[in-house]
């Protein structure tokens, strides 16, 4: 461990008069305080992170997995792993389950293949920037505000039916948010709708950095549009495609505002998603040992699903 | 070479078109008089009652208050999670500290973990220290949340930098205090910009906290009003909720396509 207090002057200054403190080196004793006291000043700058970070978010995180083997009787017991064992149990439960498993298979595919297309679509060429524009607009909007516009578009004398009428087609015309698993699969394209946009952005930058010299060689050995695509773009876009999926994937798992907005996990509970389950549980069932084992097997997830990405980015920042 | 590139710009109209159409109608019948909603859609605009069903939405969700404190909120927060992240960087990458890797993972380790992981525990100490529904309250939550990432970002880009200029200014005798402030914040100014753009409209767009900690009126953040405007969708109709919507959104897209440079160098940093 280096120290910047001690030694080290840059050659050619010792012409000049050095500072006083410098002239003599130091005993050892003081150079053991030195340290102590940066090491002290180092500690300062980290604490209030530190602090912050153990005291609001790490120490929730430690009490809620307590709090999710002590079952919700009114005495609480200790109960082990009956509140897991509700994931087998309470139908509602599974059928968040299956929804937050819907849930991740749209917001990975949807996002990723959309916004790969229209990123290489609109790459180049003169309506394009307008036309990303479009894409990218939503993604600056806040889940709720997506949830209000989804649901004028979505309510039985919303947009959709409007239209669906408007063309004779009234036979599918239908209360949209009413039905599963209708009601899931529309609010997985509301919020593909909003979430393609930063997968726009991730795939153009993946493709500027593309150099140019690997796609004429391609087109110089005769490779077609398509081959071109397959076999030299896709492959260097590789990087940006593991946190395009990466991202989504977590986001989807997170994903509460939106479902909260349009039906508060509704009708019945048919809606709910992990995430949204949490907090049904918790605050308006006040089963908060329910609650909490939701928690944890979400959390479980989330940490699996960002694994995939993450081991990249620490790979290669090094820590 | 040319059905291929009518039939490319085809497809890129088709998306961008159906992309649009939310956006469209959300903007049109914002625009329709409340009291001239026919119960069905407009797509095409006629008159113009947006300030009108603005100040509905105002009046009846109580928006001036939630706007003062979410931007007390997005404001003090994403400052604060800038400085103290930048401290934590700089600490951990500048000086010589140990356990580098310790550290990192105890700050980083927030933000992997999702936010319904804290809500609970953080709801009852709120409740016993009477931080529930303050604006304090809010302020050191969000502020927490928003300092993982926000440290992550400043110490990816904190590893960039060349370290000869602290070292050099080191041997000049500048305390550390003065080296942050005087040559490192400078340096990772960008850096603390797109922070401060990305957790701004992070805390901004909150609605679970907003919901959870805050129930007063002139406590609760904005988009907890937006959700209460919703709820009474049938009440006020739909022009009213819309231009509520489109008034609450309209910070975040405003700073969002001004900063959308910082907002994508965040994103590549996050890479």
């Amino acid at each position: 461990m280096s120290t910047y207090t001690t030694g080290r002057r840059p050659p050619g200054t010792t012409g000049t008069p050095p500072a006083p403190r410098r002239t003599t080196p130091r005993s050892p004793r003081e150079h053991t305080r030195a340290t102590v006291r940066q090491r002290l000043t180092a500690g300062g700058f980290m604490a209030p992170a530190v602090l912050l970070v153990t005291l609001f978010l790490l120490a929730p995180f430690v009490w809620t997995v307590y709090r999710s083997f002590f079952s919700d009787t009114r005495t609480a017991p200790f109960s082990w792993f009956e509140n897991y064992s509700l994931f087998a149990s309470d139908p509602a439960l599974s059928r968040s389950i299956q929804n937050t498993l819907m849930w991740v298979v749209g917001t990975v595919a949807l996002p990723f293949v959309l916004g790969l297309a229209i990123a290489c679509m609109t790459n180049s060429g003169r309506f394009s920037r307008l036309a990303r524009l479009c894409v990218v607009l939503p993604y600056a909007l806040s889940g709720s505000a997506v949830a209000v516009v989804w649901n004028f578009m979505l309510t039985t004398d919303g947009a959709v039916n409007q239209v669906l009428t408007g063309v004779g087609l009234d036979s599918l015309a239908q209360g949209w948010l009413l039905t599963w698993p209708g009601n899931t699969v529309v609010m997985i394209v509301a919020n593909a709708w909003q979430a393609t946009g930063v997968a726009v952005i991730l795939f153009l930058v993946g493709l500027q950095s593309i150099p140019p010299e690997t796609l004429e060689a391609g087109s110089l050995d005769g490779a077609s549009g398509w081959q071109q695509f397959r076999h030299i773009v896709l492959p260097q876009l590789r990087p940006v495609s593991i946190i395009v999926i990466g991202m989504s994937l977590v986001n989807g798992l997170k994903s509460f505002d939106l479902i909260w907005v349009l039906t508060q996990g509704g009708p019945g509970r048919a809606t709910e998603t992990l995430a949204v389950s949490m907090y049904n549980e918790t605050f308006l069932e006040l089963r908060p040992g329910a609650g909490a084992a939701i928690a944890v097997v979400l959390t479980v997830i989330v940490l699996a699903a960002s694994w995939l990405y993450l081991r990249r980015q620490l790979d290669v920042k090094g820590v | 070479m040319s059905l291929g590139r009518v039939l490319r710009n085809a497809a890129i109209g088709v998306l961008a078109v159906l992309w649009l159409v939310p956006t469209w109608l959300l903007v049109v019948n914002a625009l329709v008089p409340a009291a001239n909603y026919s119960g069905s859609p407009h797509w095409l605009p006629e008159d113009f009652g947006l300030f009108d069903n603005m100040s509905q939405a105002w009046d009846k969700a109580h928006l001036g208050p939630a706007l003062g404190n979410s931007l007390l909120y997005s404001v003090v927060s994403a400052v604060a999670a800038a400085v103290l992240a930048g401290f934590a960087a700089f600490a951990t990458i500048v000086m010589p500290v140990k356990r580098q890797a310790l550290w990192f993972w105890v700050i980083y380790s927030g933000t992997l973990l999702p936010l319904q992981v804290f809500i609970r525990p953080l709801f009852l100490s709120y409740a016993h220290t009477s931080l529930y529904d303050t604006q304090l309250g809010l302020v050191l939550i969000y502020t927490a949340i928003a300092v993982p990432f926000a440290f992550f970002v400043m110490r990816n880009y904190t590893l960039t930098l060349p370290r000869e200029v602290v070292e050099a200014a080191r041997m000049d005798g500048a305390s550390w205090w003065r080296v942050f402030w005087q040559i490192h914040v400078p340096l990772t100014r960008s850096a603390m910009i797109a922070v401060f753009v990305f957790q701004f409209v992070a805390v901004w767009n909150d609605l679970m906290f907003g919901i959870t900690m805050a129930t007063s009126r002139n406590i609760r953040p904005v988009m907890a009003a937006l959700a209460d405007l919703q709820g009474n969708y049938s009440n006020v109709g739909p022009p009213v909720v819309l231009a509520g919507a489109l008034l609450v959104s309209l910070p975040t897209v405003v700073l969002f396509f001004a900063a959308q440079r910082f907002f994508v160098s965040s994103l590549k940093i996050h890479r």
